[in-house]
């Protein structure tokens, strides 16, 4: 029975071809989404494996870079049990670069996807309190700094306070190249804004939303951005224990209201709970796309069947019994989900090839097995619930009314 | 001894308000071995008489038993076992299966329960006592009418049935094509000793010994 019901699908291929990509494009669709959603928790995680302190911010700011705090607030964190390291930040989105802004830079760029990266690689000021950073256990940027000889260059220096000098990641030094088209190395120079900058040293920590940030002093960064001599966005504190983290965090929300206080693993946890959101939403809407591929596998099944019917006729008659009838149709569009499913995964396995194969820096698709189980699986169901009601159908025939249908 | 034996068999179909009677109590008896033609005019119940005793239709009154089995006292799952073991059909139209083979329509009552060596070697011996041993593996599309109705008589056979029912086997068949289909489906119920009942319109395949069936208007002529 099993061949039987697997070529009753080629008596009718190009029937059961459309049903086929109908039920394969949503597969497809959420293998691609669920291994877009996958890569953006992966590239989050990067992220935040290498910030292992506690950032405190404004309440309710989703960004540092529109987050200020009280200047003050830094002696008083100080003086809180278990608290190591603190360290003054003033972050900004940044002014044009080498008189490129943002939109200019989004708008010239030729492509949907070029554009969607430029602005996802928009620059970003980070002036730090080169004093507290270099004291710092977990500094991201010093630790990221490609070190000689293969680039050189150094990380700031206290000799640098109130310098027009700047720490650049290798991306931005190939994004702004100089004017022979050659990377930025150290020693040349970068305008930010209307100032000149000299280029101390370049880093690279292969996340997307740390590669995008302009290091430099925090005088430097309030002069540049035209901010009060003392504007503080966020501190970033390393406690005696990284298991503090939590206790800390807890300490600071009661006392000010006006602070949040987010750890690493909170961060991924919140963004672990957006992307949670976002994957509900496109499985609605993937989910959506599922039920067009099985109204299609139902159509086709019902024409298959309906077509068949004087067929179905001669299996009653020969003694095949109703429910190895509904086995049969079931089994066929089981089939077709099947292959459904294993057409689509392998299109969203081109797909996500061809996709990172264009999206170079930071985010990739990543189709993991689970994935690709996930979405076979689902366009087995599908399929075979959709095959359900023909099947139904096909064996409440008597062997009579089944012979003598006129298709 | 009867292996067919129908009791006041009576049956009627709704046709749009009213009710239509096709059989009003026929009675027969059909002994085993025996070669019957069900004989009459369009419309006079020939098929519908057929039908209920091959066990695909239900009377709406009366008894149908066959090798001492009422078929009317069985449920579906009964029935449809039944018409697997015991009962082989052939139809005018032939009805065989575009998708398979030949050997594989003659195989088709098994298809759900697997098949068996043995199940293998019967059909191929059975198409070749039809003369299709060399057309296993052709498509009924690729075979002419008499080759199709030829394998549908292989496979009404294959199961080695007490009762086989033909309903016109060779209503769609030129003259000559119609004698060898008759011939050969004479000379395996002869072989097989199996009960035999053909409805037709032609009686020039009735021989003096066969046991004949006149129906008109829904009643058995005596």
């Amino acid at each position: 029975m099993y061949r039987f019901a697997w070529r009753n699908l080629f008596s009718r291929p190009i029937r059961s071809g459309l049903a086929l990509i109908g039920l394969s494009i949503p597969v497809f669709g959420v293998v691609g989404l669920m291994s877009l959603s996958n890569g953006l928790r992966g590239l989050v995680g990067d992220t935040v494996k290498q910030v292992q302190g506690v950032m405190l911010l404004r309440t309710n700011t989703p960004s540092p870079v529109f987050s200020d705090i009280d200047p003050k607030l830094s002696d008083e964190i100080r003086k809180l049990p278990g608290v190591k390291n603190v360290a003054s930040e003033f972050w900004r989105v940044a002014p044009p670069v080498d008189n490129t802004s943002m939109v200019l830079r989004s708008l010239a760029s030729g492509s949907t996807e070029k554009r969607l990266s430029n602005f996802l690689d928009s620059p970003v000021v980070l002036g730090m309190n080169i004093s507290e950073h270099n004291r710092l256990d977990s500094a991201v940027y010093q630790r990221a700094l490609i070190k000689p000889p293969s680039i050189g260059g150094r990380f700031l220096e206290e000799s640098d306070r109130g310098q027009n000098r700047v720490v650049l990641s290798k991306k931005f030094s190939i994004q702004y190249p100089n004017l022979d088209g050659s990377p930025k190395r150290p020693g040349e120079k970068i305008k930010i804004g209307t100032e000149d900058f000299e280029i101390v040293g370049l880093y690279e920590t292969k996340s997307l939303l740390l590669d995008v940030v302009l290091v430099m002093d925090i005088v430097t960064a309030r002069r540049l951005l035209k901010a009060p001599l003392d504007a503080t966005s966020a501190l970033y504190v390393e406690m005696n224990s990284a298991r503090e983290n939590e206790r800390f965090s807890k300490t600071v929300e009661d006392r000010w209201s006006e602070i949040d206080s987010r750890g690493m693993n909170e961060i991924e946890a919140s963004f672990g709970d957006i992307m949670g959101q976002i994957d509900v939403l496109l499985l609605m809407a993937v989910g959506l796309a599922f039920g067009v591929g099985a109204i299609g596998i139902v159509n086709t099944m019902i024409m298959s069947i309906m077509e068949r019917v004087p067929e179905i006729g001669v299996l009653r008659t020969n003694g095949w019994s109703s429910r190895q009838i509904l086995s049969l149709i079931t089994l066929e569009s089981l089939y077709l989900g099947t292959v459904s499913g294993i057409f689509g995964c392998s299109l969203a396995i081109i797909g996500c090839w061809v996709a990172n194969f264009y999206l170079k820096d930071g985010i990739r698709l990543i189709p993991t097995p689970t994935i690709l189980i996930e979405g076979l699986v689902l366009s087995i169901l599908t399929g075979m619930l959709a095959g359900m009601y023909p099947a139904w159908r096909a064996s409440r025939w008597s062997p009579m009314e089944a012979i003598r249908y006129d298709p | 001894m009867s292996m067919i034996e129908t009791r006041d068999v009576t049956k009627s179909y709704r046709s749009g308000e009213g009710v239509m009677e096709i059989l009003h109590g026929v009675s027969l008896s059909i002994p085993a071995g025996q070669c019957a033609f069900i004989v009459g005019p369009s419309g006079s119940g020939k098929s519908t008489l057929l039908h209920l005793i091959g066990a695909m239709d239900q009377p709406t009154k009366g008894q149908v038993v066959i090798d001492g089995q009422d078929l009317t006292k069985m449920t579906e799952p009964e029935k449809d076992l039944f018409r697997r073991d015991k009962i082989g059909i052939i139809f005018q139209a032939f009805n065989l299966v575009g998708n398979l083979t030949a050997f594989e329509n003659v195989l088709v009552p098994f298809l759900p329960v697997g098949i068996t060596p043995e199940l293998r070697e019967r059909a191929k011996a059975m198409l070749t006592k039809v003369g299709l041993g060399h057309r296993l593996t052709h498509r009924p599309i690729q075979m002419s009418g008499g080759e199709q109705q030829r394998v549908a008589i292989a496979r009404a056979l294959v199961k080695n049935p007490q009762v086989v029912l033909a309903d016109e086997p060779t209503g769609q068949l030129d003259t000559r094509t119609g004698e060898d289909v008759f011939r050969i489906l004479r000379e395996l119920q002869r072989e097989l000793g199996t009960t035999l009942v053909v409805v037709t319109h032609d009686r020039r395949f009735i021989q003096p010994q066969d046991m004949l069936l006149e129906i008109e208007d829904g009643l058995l002529k005596k």
